[in-house]
């Protein structure tokens, strides 16, 4: 669908790709660049009743209605700070964006250097952090995309779950 | 040949939608042979074929469509007369040249198809000359080459005499035969007479080809323009010379959006062209004779529904066909025509597309369906008696409900009918049917305009905002701690009574999940919802007037204006949520307002299924049980005596909570006030005939049951309202008791029935509360 330019820099070497990197509370964490549409400093959030909870509203991006995603929750992190950047990626048709404490750098992850995994808390299929790789200056937890669309798809499926329970009492 | 891919495609398009014209002229033809022009069109469409399929080196197409375009030259030439047999042979090849056009689109190149049996046919058909008019035959021309050395062989590999039932057959990849002499004319110089019928279509085409996702984002960039311009208009106050540029901008701008909601509108005619070939083949496979008819081709609806819509029409018309219109023998013998007669019918209707699919054929048998509704028990024996006839009709949209006696390979495998209506429903459309035994039947099927813009009603609900889509909006009433509408069950199933009917109500709030916005539910705005055949309320915006006195009463007057607070009706844009959430269910999409916020939109589809609605018998008007409450309904409250008593709850005009010190004496009445009249206040307990219980009033407020709403009626005090809920048993008359007219099981238990002539007399009672 989409055609992906081979530019030097990303396919020089024998398999790395460019990350862009941001912090989650005081962990960093990378997507893969060519997911990233763009990157939003604040936006009206919208909320969504009955959604998975990590999911936390809906943004207008020119034209686009995209589901907000909150890192902090999603990861399992404490919710803490308030300040907020949208990181706005592309899987599949759909868009998602990722709200995220602070944008960092873009980096070559080398997908040999690419741990197992270096997160203990969060384990299972669904664990979003596919591996952790040891970046120039503090290790990077590589997320994959599709992973965070099928944890959000299971906890949306929890949430509908306790939803029907709920409905003798009214 | 990447360089060509633009070529190419372009030369696809055209060329497919060419081919629908030439089937419509291959009707036409069959219909007046003698008439030339459409001859001529398909000429001209065959020729244009062959000469590109030459250009962009497609020698199978270019094989197929030279020996078409040959038996199309002695046709028009008069060398050889139409027959079953040519037209036959015609569809086939035109059948044909799209598979191999469908090939190239999907592969590239024209795919491993063998289609040179059919080229010797067309060249048979061409040789051939039955009325034996031309004796001239051995010298055909500029194409002896090709005719001439195997006539007599070509004759026999072409499809026996009365092919046109199996014509589309031949496509499928015979036993080689006569490899070389076919194959090869592509390259053949192209014979003089074509080049009078090169000219294109007579009139230069005032269209021109864009792609759908140019013009989607030419209505998202629209739609971003609106709310810029809303902006600018907030900020540009004061200034009279800024005022009026705004102002040309937001009119411009309204115009601008029209304009680009139009360039997604497609006329009905994309799915139209399509029948008369598709009524063509399945009146010969079915061994039927049908004209068919189409009016409002022109009728304009959004492209994706043109495209949504294609395969439920379809489906009606197959049906029509096979199961409708009868065989001509019988259709004779019945006294009509022999040719059965299939309208096809699109017009707008009160904003939205009309589509009627209608035939003269046999019509459906009502008995028939009404047998095999109660079979699967669909609806019981009795009620299905009482049915009218329109309403039995539809149980055939009932998943895997046919009454065809016989399975056809066309249509009558029991699937179908519900397909369509889950698919046409699906595009937030209806369909229905009527039939009359031996005249015909007409299915109607009802689809909005558009699916991307649609008129919507934005309700709020505590802070947050949502979008309901007008459609399914039947209207709004305000709910009214005093006098007006209630909601009556709260405990149980709550309802409320509107016009005689008892309609379960949802509280959006709780439905979501949002904090409660009230309590006693006795404020806010019911929107009627309408979805299917469902009607429920929706309770939204109770935030005004929070606490559940009778107080504030300037709140209460300004209802329509907090109607309007509440709700608010506007166009949106529909846009889609992605996957993960549209697949909650309860969302259609989501849409920016005119203020830039994100909303919501409800569906109301997802929204009935959520609640658990009690499941409403798709009859309203029968008389079997009704979808909420039977007849015999009651409310059932406690006394403040801690009695359990019953009211007949068609006997109740509304519930209603003052605080205590609202009752006022006046004489040896007890009244409490609600607007200009008194409400006549009866201690239950007292009339039942118990001493004053000295129990103390509680210090809540006190639940009202008013009785008859004539110059404030006369309210029943009591501690709570229960219930609503249907008789379990006849009523046991009470003789002993006063003031009770009997007993009788509500919700499980043993419960007393209120006499209320004799419980609420004339007179006023005596002082009620100690």
């Amino acid at each position: 669908m989409m055609r992906v330019r081979t530019d030097a820099g990303s396919m020089g070497a024998a398999a790395a790709s460019r990350h862009c990197c941001f912090l989650v509370g005081d962990e960093c964490f990378a997507v893969p660049a060519e997911a990233v549409a763009e990157v939003l400093r604040d936006g009206r959030i919208t909320r969504v009743p009955r959604a998975p909870e990590a999911v936390i509203g809906l943004v207008h991006l020119r034209g686009r209605i995209v589901p907000v995603v909150d890192m902090q929750r999603h990861l399992g992190l404490a919710v803490t700070t308030t300040a907020r950047t949208h990181l706005v990626i592309r899987f599949q048709d759909d868009w998602y964006s990722l709200l995220v404490d602070e944008m960092l750098d873009v980096i070559d992850v080398e997908e040999g250097r690419v741990e197992p995994c270096g997160r203990a808390s969060v384990e299972g299929p669904e664990e979003p952090v596919r591996g952790t790789f040891a970046g120039p200056t503090r290790l990077v937890h590589i997320l994959d995309p599709h992973r965070i669309v099928l944890a959000l798809a299971r906890q949306r499926e929890q949430s509908l779950q306790r939803h029907g329970a709920f409905h003798g009492s009214v | 040949m990447s360089d060509n891919r633009e070529f190419i495609e372009e030369f696809l398009v055209e060329a497919t939608e060419n081919l629908d014209q030439v089937d419509r002229d291959l009707l036409a033809l069959e219909e007046r042979p003698e008439d030339l022009q459409p001859l001529a069109s398909i000429f001209r469409t065959v020729h244009t074929i062959k000469g590109n399929s030459g250009f962009f080196g497609f020698s199978k197409l270019g094989a197929l469509t030279h020996s078409g375009e040959h038996l199309l030259g002695r046709l028009r030439d008069g060398k050889v007369r139409l027959s079953g047999r040519v037209t036959g042979t015609l569809y086939s090849m035109v059948d044909a040249v799209r598979s191999i056009l469908q090939a190239i689109e999907e592969t590239g190149v024209e795919g491993e198809q063998d289609y040179r049996e059919l080229s010797q046919s067309l060249v048979a058909v061409a040789v051939e000359d039955p009325t034996g008019d031309e004796p001239s035959r051995p010298t055909a021309g500029p194409r002896s080459d090709v005719a001439e050395p195997s006539s007599a062989s070509v004759v026999e590999a072409a499809p026996p005499a009365v092919p046109v039932a199996s014509v589309t057959a031949v496509t499928t990849p015979p036993p080689a035969a006569l490899p070389a002499a076919v194959a090869t004319p592509a390259t053949a110089p192209v014979p003089a007479p074509i080049d009078a019928a090169r000219p294109g279509p007579a009139a230069v085409d005032p269209s021109i080809r864009v792609d759908v996702g140019l013009l989607a984002s030419i209505l998202d960039l629209v739609g971003e323009l609106v709310l810029a311009r809303n902006e600018l208009r907030s900020v540009a106050g004061g200034d009279p010379a800024l005022e009026g540029a705004v102002h040309r901008i937001h009119a411009v701008t309204t115009a601008l959006q029209e304009a680009a909601v139009k360039t997604r509108m497609q006329p009905i005619e994309h799915v139209f062209n399509k029948f008369p070939r598709t009524v063509r083949d399945l009146a010969v496979s079915c061994g039927r004779e049908v004209q068919l008819v189409i009016d409002g081709a022109d009728t304009e609806l959004d492209r994706t529904l043109v495209e949504r819509i294609r395969d439920p029409l379809t489906h009606l018309v197959r049906n029509a066909v096979d199961h409708g219109i009868e065989a001509p023998e019988i259709r004779e013998a019945a006294g009509k025509p022999r040719a059965g007669r299939l309208r096809l019918r699109a017009f707008n209707e009160s904003g939205q597309v009309t589509i009627e699919v209608q035939d003269d054929g046999a019509g459906i048998a009502v008995e028939a369906v009404r047998a095999k509704a109660v079979a699967r028990g669909l609806v019981d024996a009795a009620t299905a008696e009482s049915l009218p006839d329109d309403r039995v009709l539809q149980f055939i949209f009932e998943p895997g409900f046919s009454t065809a006696a016989q399975v056809t390979s066309v249509s009558g495998r029991g699937v179908g009918m519900d397909v369509v209506k889950t698919n046409i429903e699906a595009i937030g459309g209806t369909v229905d049917v009527s039939s009359a035994r031996g005249v015909g039947t007409t299915v109607r099927v009802r689809v909005p305009l558009t699916l991307a813009i649609v008129p919507a009603l934005v309700v709020r609900c505590g802070a947050e905002r949502f979008a309901l889509p007008l459609a399914a909006v039947g209207e709004l009433l305000s709910l009214r701690p005093e006098g007006g509408l209630q909601i009556e069950g709260l405990s149980g199933a709550p309802v409320i009574r509107l016009r005689g009917r008892l309609v379960p109500v949802v509280f959006l709030d709780a439905l979501l999940g949002l904090p409660p916005v009230s309590a006693t539910r006795d404020t806010g705005t019911v929107v009627l919802v309408r979805v299917d055949d469902h009607e429920f309320g929706l309770v939204v915006d109770g935030t005004h007037g929070g606490a559940e006195s009778a107080e504030s009463e300037a709140g209460r007057s300004g209802s329509r204006a907090r109607l309007t607070e509440a709700a608010s009706l506007t166009t949106i844009v529909v846009k889609p949520i992605g996957g993960l959430l549209a697949q909650l269910g309860l969302y259609g999409g989501a849409t920016v307002l005119g203020d830039g916020g994100v909303v919501l939109i409800l569906d109301p589809r997802g929204i009935r299924g959520a609640s658990h609605l009690p499941p409403v018998v798709r009859d309203s008007d029968a008389p079997s049980p009704p979808p909420t409450l039977p007849a015999e309904s009651y409310l059932v409250c406690q006394t403040v005596a801690g009695r359990r008593v019953a009211v007949p709850l068609d006997r109740v005009a509304r519930l209603e909570k003052v605080t205590l010190d609202a009752v006022q004496q006046a004489g040896d009445r007890r009244l409490v006030r609600r607007g200009d009249a008194f409400t006549d206040v009866v201690d239950t307990d007292r009339a039942l005939g118990l001493p004053p219980t000295g129990v103390p009033v509680a210090d809540g407020p006190l639940n009202l049951v008013v009785l008859d709403d004539r110059c404030g009626g006369v309210g029943l005090a009591v501690r709570r309202v229960i219930d609503v809920a249907a008789a379990e048993s006849a009523l046991q008359p009470s003789l002993s008791a006063p003031g009770v007219s009997g007993t009788l099981a509500v919700g499980g238990l043993a419960t007393e029935v209120l006499d209320l002539a004799a419980v609420t007399p004339a007179v006023p009672v005596p002082p009620p509360f100690q």
